[in-house]
């Protein structure tokens, strides 16, 4: 058993912070109070070569183990909380099934050109009426001859107002519920594909998220992606622990950066004659803070570590993303306990911290799906 | 063209640096390539651009300025070379420039490039202190270099304006803020300089006593400054705030109107 990472990944480490400190995080707060996307960066972070960090050489990427790149999603993570969400989805979720599946004339028009930041690339899973219940969705896939027509409704679409193309989840049989489910390549330009209504969000500004029209779409048969139809829940279960061991590191990246911010606070303000760094119950809220970053951060980092393994790892990846997120919920709660007054003021940083956080919530299921799942596993038989 | 970089890891500018008790120095575990040096890599790869050749970073110590030559290799160097040794963890600036003029007359460099001084102990000594120990010149904190085959002008800001000077190589040039704008890595670099083998010198390969690098120059203690003394808050009418505010700066300035 060896925790410690190699002198490769922190020298890589201590570049993806340099990197961050001097691109992205000059610009969180203009980001974040504009809510535009920031175009000069994704330019920027693409050309660094950033955007292939996960996929295959000969597309334009690095082939990256998993620890390499979440260590990458971590650094990323103490910047602009919006700016990740739109480079995570770029990454993962929007490129994943292109790459896994897409055959190479796909990929040299959509995966080359979304790893060098020219097509930005998103992933449907929600709905209006579903999220976390993916048996749910309504968005239908119907064979027409040699094409899908696709009809249905998106919403809350990272990168969707603003996306080239976009990987669909709907299903080719209602009735067959979780086993119903494919995805479908979706290209901007497509008749009967909109953009619709784009959402004014608490946090994560600056990542355009909105909703996404499919009438009557008609796609190529190849853009469906995949070996077979209604097998795209299984086809997940992969991209979705990446999804959450992302998440979770981003969660300790922001309680982190908020913990910081305020330990800086802490050390300068004075009351009663003393900073209120020496007082015990202020010094607590570190102290819980630190043991429970360590405890997420070691967590997850295993959970990476499995899957570059081949092991087995949904339910671990899910209970290290409910741990770290809830354990970040606490410490940007804290960060504006310690500033007091000034933590409700939107001249201070961490208000930010408090509202970024919050989109951790959602993000790779919901807390009270997760722990019902873990739950009902736990007490099978 | 050979041009050789000097480079130092110091720590990162959001590292905690604390004065313990004892009169030592806490510092925490976050390190950086130092920000004048990578404005002095920079350059070189810049003049490496124009006219061919290769630059090679050096770097002396004890073992931990690995990262900053990776950082170097990232950025585009062609090769690094760590002095490293175990006499070196105690040396001052005067012990490491001797280690690194060493190196130097080994590699046999046209031009030098180092940053103008580190961001950890500020003393700006090793640059000139190389130059001196292998008799060349050198020019300090530079704002604009031009190379002209073995010709070079260097401008530096004085105060008021600005000084330029001309010479012939091989020379030192110290950089400061101005002279070229660092690049960022592209992440394909930065895999292969994590990756990189390192090529390493120990001073019994440069032919240097240990004893000639042990420090000539001793910290007694680090202290913390002093605590400021409390703030005053004025009290009353602004208009009474403001006579007594100045009543007090007189007072304060010896009772001199």
């Amino acid at each position: 058993m060896d925790f410690r990472f190699s002198d490769e990944q922190e020298f890589f480490r201590s570049q993806v912070r340099d990197t961050v400190d001097r691109l992205v995080r000059p610009k969180v707060r203009e980001i974040d109070e504009k809510d535009v996307f920031p175009r000069d960066l994704w330019d920027e972070m693409a050309r660094l070569g950033y955007f292939g960090l996960r996929h295959e050489e000969r597309w334009g990427g690095m082939g990256a183990d998993t620890v390499t790149s979440m260590i990458f999603f971590e650094e990323l993570a103490r910047g602009s909380a919006g700016f990740f969400m739109s480079v995570t989805v770029q990454m993962l979720m929007g490129t994943y099934f292109i790459g896994r599946f897409g055959s190479d004339a796909m990929k040299e028009r959509v995966l080359a050109p979304a790893i060098e930041g020219r097509k930005v690339t998103c992933i449907c899973f929600t709905e209006d009426q579903s999220g976390s219940d993916l048996a749910g969705t309504r968005t239908s896939a119907t064979r027409d001859g040699d094409s899908w027509i696709l009809n249905g409704n998106k919403q809350w679409i990272t990168n969707g107002p603003i996306c080239d193309v976009a990987t669909v989840m709907a299903t080719t049989d209602p009735k067959a519920g979780l086993k119903g489910l494919s995805f479908f390549l979706v290209e901007d330009g497509m008749e009967g594909f909109r953009k619709g209504q784009v959402f004014h969000k608490l946090g994560t500004r600056g990542a355009p998220t909105g909703e996404l029209v499919l009438d009557h779409v008609k796609v190529p048969a190849d853009h469906h992606l995949g070996e077979e139809t209604g097998k795209g829940l299984e086809y997940s279960t992969d991209i979705l622990n990446h999804v959450r061991v992302m998440t979770g590191l981003a969660a300790c990246s922001i309680a982190e950066e908020a913990m910081r911010d305020a330990a800086g606070f802490a050390r300068g303000r004075v009351a009663f004659g003393s900073p209120i760094a020496t007082y015990q119950l202020i010094r607590e809220k570190f102290g819980r803070h630190y043991a429970k970053r360590e405890a997420a951060r070691t967590l997850l980092y295993r959970v990476a570590w499995m899957i570059d393994q081949g092991l087995e790892c949904r339910r671990e990846a899910m209970a290290a993303k409910w741990f770290a997120t809830e354990a970040c919920l606490e410490s940007v709660d804290e960060a504006t306990r310690i500033y007091a007054g000034n933590g409700f003021s939107m001249e201070y940083a961490p208000q930010r911290f408090f509202r970024d956080a919050r989109f951790l919530l959602s993000g790779g299921g919901t807390h009270e799906v997760l722990l019902n799942f873990l739950g009902s596993q736990y007490l099978r038989g | 063209m050979k041009i050789a970089v000097l480079v130092k890891q110091v720590p990162d500018h959001e590292a905690l640096v604390l004065a313990r008790g004892d009169g030592t120095l806490e510092i925490e575990d976050r390190w950086a390539t130092n920000f004048f040096d990578e404005i002095a890599i920079e350059q070189a790869l810049r003049l490496e651009a124009v006219q061919g050749g290769e630059v090679i970073a050096l770097s002396a110590g004890a073992g931990r300025n690995t990262d900053a030559l990776r950082r170097a290799l990232a950025m585009g160097a062609d090769g690094a070379i760590l002095v490293s040794d175990p006499a070196l963890a105690a040396a001052d600036g005067l012990g490491t420039a001797r280690a690194l003029a060493a190196c130097l007359r080994e590699l046999g460099p046209d031009l030098v490039l180092c940053g103008r001084v580190a961001l950890d102990d500020e003393m700006g000594l090793v640059g000139p202190a190389v130059a001196e120990i292998l008799g060349w010149p050198h020019v300090a904190a530079v704002t604009a270099l031009e190379v002209d085959g073995k010709a070079f002008r260097a401008v530096r800001l004085v105060e008021g304006g600005r000084e330029s000077i001309e010479g012939q190589l091989p020379v030192l040039i110290a950089a400061a803020k101005g002279l070229a704008e660092p690049r960022v890595p592209k992440v394909m670099q930065v895999m292969k300089a994590s990756r990189a083998a390192m090529r390493t010198r120990t001073l019994a390969d440069l032919g240097v006593d240990p004893g000639s690098v042990a420090p000539l120059v001793r910290t007694r203690v680090f202290e913390r400054p002093p605590a400021r003394p409390p703030v005053r808050m004025m009290e009353g009418e602004p208009g009474d705030r403001v006579r007594e505010l100045a009543s007090i700066l007189v007072s304060a300035a010896g009772g001199r109107r």
